[in-house]
């Protein structure tokens, strides 16, 4: 190669990265650096230069260690993943392979299980609030039709243990449908032959999902889980509704990391504490990442 | 010949029950946009009712959300702002993701982790020095070059152009996809650029749906940003036009949910014209042929 | 010159003549719902352009929903508006921070200044200026449903005097509920975590001689909103729930309109929609003794002149407009509030001398109204209330969310030194 064609070689990668890259630096990493910044002082929301910001040091971070809050924020984003993680994952799988079949109508079905995907969050959160109020809701109506009356209306809202649950169900209905999507991309990229190949040796249905899908699936699977993994932890909007449209139950009690941070920014003006918050939020959340990855070994399959 | 009808009435019965847990908040949530009676909703919000039209059904709620917020500008300008941000995204990001995938450059692997690990930073983390960030940025526009992006469109695009998570989705795709055409191509002499563009990105139809559906969900519900840098309705989005009703008492719930109802509608028809790009593509004949 | 080099110099000229004529205009946010105060403030706003040719009157209304959220986030940016409106007790914060400017010195305001309500002046004032005019002041008071309270056998009082004591309140919720109103007592749950659980609460713990902070110097929440009184006034509350006289779940505004509760404890706002649903059934009942004293809630929206804004006395023009009779009068007509000068309220019909509402500005006139703790600490004094409330009615133990609260609002002093006023 000419050496001008070994230097365009060479630049090819960072011309094609270019952009992103930038425009991730400018919009993304510095402001995220400043929030760094930030976290060590006493930054507030609405100031003004007679008042200043000072440096404080660790005084943010030492505050967050004895904040109740801040644990009962991390409890709560913990459970809500352990539980969302596993379940919407099967049942992102389970509904993309039922709607990966050939089915008259199939069609129909993918766009009703993507419709909840594709509504606003703000208003999913309100009407799910509406339907889980404890006399005039319908959830509650059905819960006693299931059960045949053995449980009675329950405040889902209000009651501490129950307000985590149904936080659960609804992000869960809200959304498996895009998970849904992404396995089916990645059920679409298993070659048929295999398939084929294997009906033709006997293979049951079982099998091969067992012994084609599921490693097929491998990096798949390991991406949604760890994409629904970091979406638990930025939770927000549903809950920020729920505490917004009436009395809910103690705060604390479902109050997720991003909340917190968003109510000690903006609704208490203590922008360098909440910058803390989410410092040591990224770090958390970073570190879960990483331990997800080496655990779950994922193949890299650039040569 | 039972077993499969057997299983083809199994996977009916399977849906019809998921469909309905699907479905039925939304049907909520249309059938309440019709109900122009206000205390009558909330009434039959307690019963089968709820998902039910009866009573005063008309189109009083949206006539209502017409008259007292800026829907229809407000409407133009989320769809304006959400396409050209998810048009410029699905280019820039997918270009950054091939580079990560092809290329064995200087510090590649360092990129790949960096990006995986910006996915984590939530917006509301990094919304406030954003703010001051823009607020000090040069534009060069009609008025010439001015200071500050508030109060733009600007300030609504192009932070949210590129996206780690849409550059992941990218990148895990990309890897996925045998390189034998490109590879073929290259021996022909072709550019990167060509192979990018005519061979790669047409492969990558499944991909490009999801990422841009998953674009535009977030940005055309985006609240927190549009209500830090926007303010009346010239450059206001959608979220910021729903807000009327929120805040204010009694909550007038019909035409929240009329309005909830028309701002589903741009979303489920992107998805809708998206639907066959999900469909088993080209690649595996592709690599046959 | 050519032809078209000497248009261009004309065009030109003449923009330039156009420019030194230009009006000054004055940029104006106010919250507004899709109500009719929003109308009320575009009349205002048509009708000032119409008088003032030499300044504009640009308003902006923005959804009372983020509208803090709003002002925050140009107050940051330095981008407020010239003239913006705010609830009551945040004038001292943005006083402090110097986002808002006093409004002694203009001579345009000097009538408003000496007229406005005395509840209004003081809520307005920080550190002896005048940072905010108010073009009304609120009413918090006990609505009743006639019908069901004269079933029930409950004594309405007819006047101010004649409040019920705490005792009296607790034998009519009984009452009510046992002649079958299923929660006699309606306390807008349905609002959320928010202002008006500082707004509507906290008169309770002040009627028991509590407070939220302590206000000689409120350097210190403790003892205050930890305190006994307020102890035993959120106790009361919480038994006020779990005995079923109030739904704190509730997500439906109507509980009142529709006969769940005979009573509604609520301000002003809800004036206009109750008189259509109950017509001559609805009374007005005053805010009940629950200790020795009877107290309610005062302050409302009020109007102030950024620092950012580059013609002041323009502002201070557009105040005054605003201030005037008419002004106040068009938006009261629309929300129902108490109108904030004496010129107004003489001229006002339901606030005469026999007029349905008449008991708001006495409650104001005899000092029943309490303005909320005038400092700038009262964003934090208020979040960290509220969510003691909510907490409190879930069931959580009263003393632990109070001293939490204290907690807070006093890290909240902490960080800004005390808040000083050099």
């Amino acid at each position: 190669m000419k050496p001008s064609q070994r230097t365009l070689a060479a630049a090819t990668p960072w011309l094609f990265a270019a952009p992103a890259l930038a425009l991730l630096l400018v919009f993304l990493v510095l402001p995220f650096l400043m929030a760094f910044g930030l976290s060590f002082t006493n930054q507030r929301l609405v100031t003004s230069e007679h008042v200043g910001t000072a440096w404080v040091g660790a005084r943010n971070y030492l505050r967050l260690f004895d904040d109740e809050s801040f644990w009962a924020a991390l409890r709560n984003n913990f459970l809500f993943v352990i539980v969302v993680v596993p379940v919407q994952s099967a049942l992102a799988l389970m509904l993309a392979l039922l709607v990966n079949q050939k089915l008259a109508g199939v069609r129909l079905f993918r766009t009703i299980y993507f419709m909840p995907v594709a509504t606003t969050m703000a208003v999913v959160a309100v009407i799910w609030s509406l339907l889980y109020s404890p006399d005039a809701g319908v959830i509650n109506r059905l819960v006693q039709l299931l059960t045949f009356g053995a449980v009675g209306p329950q405040d889902w809202l209000r009651d501490p243990q129950l307000v985590l649950p149904a936080v659960m169900l609804l992000s869960v209905w809200q959304g498996v449908g895009f998970q849904m999507l992404v396995f089916l991309a990645g059920l679409q990229s298993i070659p048929g032959d295999l398939y084929e190949a294997a009906r033709l040796d006997g293979a049951k249905p079982w099998q091969q999902f067992r012994y084609i899908t599921l490693p097929m699936l491998k990096n798949t699977l390991i991406f949604v889980m760890v994409t629904t993994t970091i979406y638990a932890f930025q939770l927000f909007t549903q809950v920020q509704i729920i505490s917004n449209s009436g009395a809910s139950a103690p705060v604390d009690s479902f109050r997720t990391m991003v909340m917190l941070m968003v109510h000690e920014g903006f609704r208490n003006g203590k922008i360098g504490y909440a910058s803390a918050l989410s410092v040591v939020f990224f770090l958390i959340v970073l570190a879960i990442s990483v331990l997800q990855r080496l655990v779950l070994r994922e193949e890299r399959a650039v040569r | 010949m039972t077993r499969s009808i057997r299983s083809r009435i199994m996977q009916y019965g399977l849906h019809a029950l998921l469909s309905a847990f699907f479905l039925l908040p939304l049907a909520f949530m249309f059938v309440s946009a019709f109900k122009a009676d206000e205390m009558q909703l909330l009434t039959d919000m307690g019963s089968l009712l709820a998902f039910v039209p009866y009573g005063e059904i008309s189109f009083g709620n949206f006539a209502k959300v017409f008259k007292n917020t800026p829907y229809v500008r407000a409407f133009v300008n989320s769809v304006g702002i959400t396409a050209l941000t998810v048009g410029l995204g699905v280019l820039v990001n997918s270009m950054l993701a091939y580079a990560l995938a092809r290329f064995r450059f200087f510090g590649r692997d360092l990129l790949l982790a960096l990006i995986v690990a910006l996915i984590i930073i939530p917006f509301e983390a990094i919304a406030v020095p954003l703010l001051l960030l823009v607020n000090e940025l040069p534009w060069l526009g009609a008025e010439g070059l001015t200071t500050g992006w508030l109060d733009s469109y600007q300030v609504q695009v192009i932070p949210f152009i590129a996206n780690a998570f849409s550059v992941y989705l990218f990148y895990q795709f990309f890897i996925e996809l045998p390189r034998d055409l490109e590879e073929a191509a290259l021996m022909d002499g072709a550019s990167r650029w060509r192979i990018y563009w005519s061979i790669v990105m047409p492969l990558s139809k499944p991909v490009i749906a999801t990422v841009a559906i998953l674009q535009f969900l977030a940005r055309w519900g985006d609240l927190l940003w549009p209500v830090m840098v926007v303010r009346g309705d010239t450059y206001g989005t959608l979220p910021l036009a729903m807000q009327t009703f929120f805040g204010q008492f009694p909550r007038e719930w019909g035409s929240v949910m009329a309005f909830a109802a028309m701002a589903t509608i741009p979303t489920l028809a992107l998805f809708l014209a998206f639907q066959r790009w999900f469909v088993s593509s080209a690649i595996s004949s592709a690599i046959k042929g | 010159m050519n032809h078209k080099t000497s248009t261009l110099v004309v065009a030109l000229i003449a923009a330039w003549g156009c420019a030194a004529q230009a009006q000054t205009v004055v940029t104006v946010w106010v919250h507004a719902g899709p109500g009719p105060e929003a109308s009320a403030y575009a009349a205002a706003a048509q009708a000032f352009n119409q008088h003032n040719k030499d300044i504009r009157l640009e308003l902006t209304k923005l959804p009372e929903g983020s509208y803090s959220d709003q002002v925050n986030a140009a107050a940051l940016a330095r981008k407020l508006p010239c003239v913006l409106d705010f609830d009551g007790p945040n004038v001292y914060n943005y006083a402090w921070t110097r986002k808002i400017i006093p409004l002694d010195g203009f001579a345009e305001l000097a009538t408003a200044r000496a007229d406005m309500l005395p509840s209004l002046q003081r809520q307005g004032s920080y550190n002896g200026k005048l940072f905010s005019v108010g073009q009304f002041d609120s009413g918090l008071a006990v609505w009743g449903n006639r019908k069901l309270l004269q079933a029930a056998g409950v004594r309405i009082p007819a006047k101010l005097s004649e409040a019920w004591t705490l005792d009296e309140f607790n034998t009519a919720l009984k009452k009510l509920k046992q002649s079958g109103v299923p929660t006699p007592l309606d306390m807008k749950f349905n609002y959320g975590v928010g202002e008006w659980f500082s707004y509507g609460f906290s008169p309770i713990v002040q009627s028991l001689g509590g407070d939220l902070i302590n206000r000689n110097g409120f350097k210190t929440a403790s003892g205050s909103i930890n305190g006994e009184p307020a102890v035993k006034a959120l106790t009361m509350l919480q038994g006020w729930v779990k005995a079923g006289y109030v739904n704190a779940a509730t997500k439906d505004d109507a509980d009142f309109v529709k006969g769940r509760a005979a009573l509604s404890y609520v301000g002003h706002w809800t004036y206009r929609d109750y008189k259509k649903a109950l017509g001559d059934d609805l009374v007005l009942i005053p805010a009940p003794k629950f200790g020795t004293k009877a107290v309610t809630g005062a302050g409302s929206w009020n109007f102030g002149i950024s620092a950012d804004c580059k013609n002041p006395a323009a502002a201070a023009k557009v105040l005054a407009h605003l201030m005037t009779p008419a002004e106040i009068l068009r938006v009261t007509e629309a929300n129902g509030a108490v109108p904030g000068t004496h010129a107004a309220l003489a001229l006002s019909k339901d606030y005469g001398p026999n007029g349905a509402l008449r008991l708001y500005v006495e409650q104001i006139q005899q000092k029943v109204a309490l303005v909320r703790p005038e400092t700038p600490a009262y964003p934090a004094v208020s979040t960290a209330f509220a969510e003691a409330v909510n907490n409190i009615v879930a069931g959580a133990d009263v003393k632990k969310e109070l001293d939490r609260a204290a907690k807070r609002i006093n890290e909240a002093i902490e960080d800004n030194d005390g808040y000083p006023t050099k």
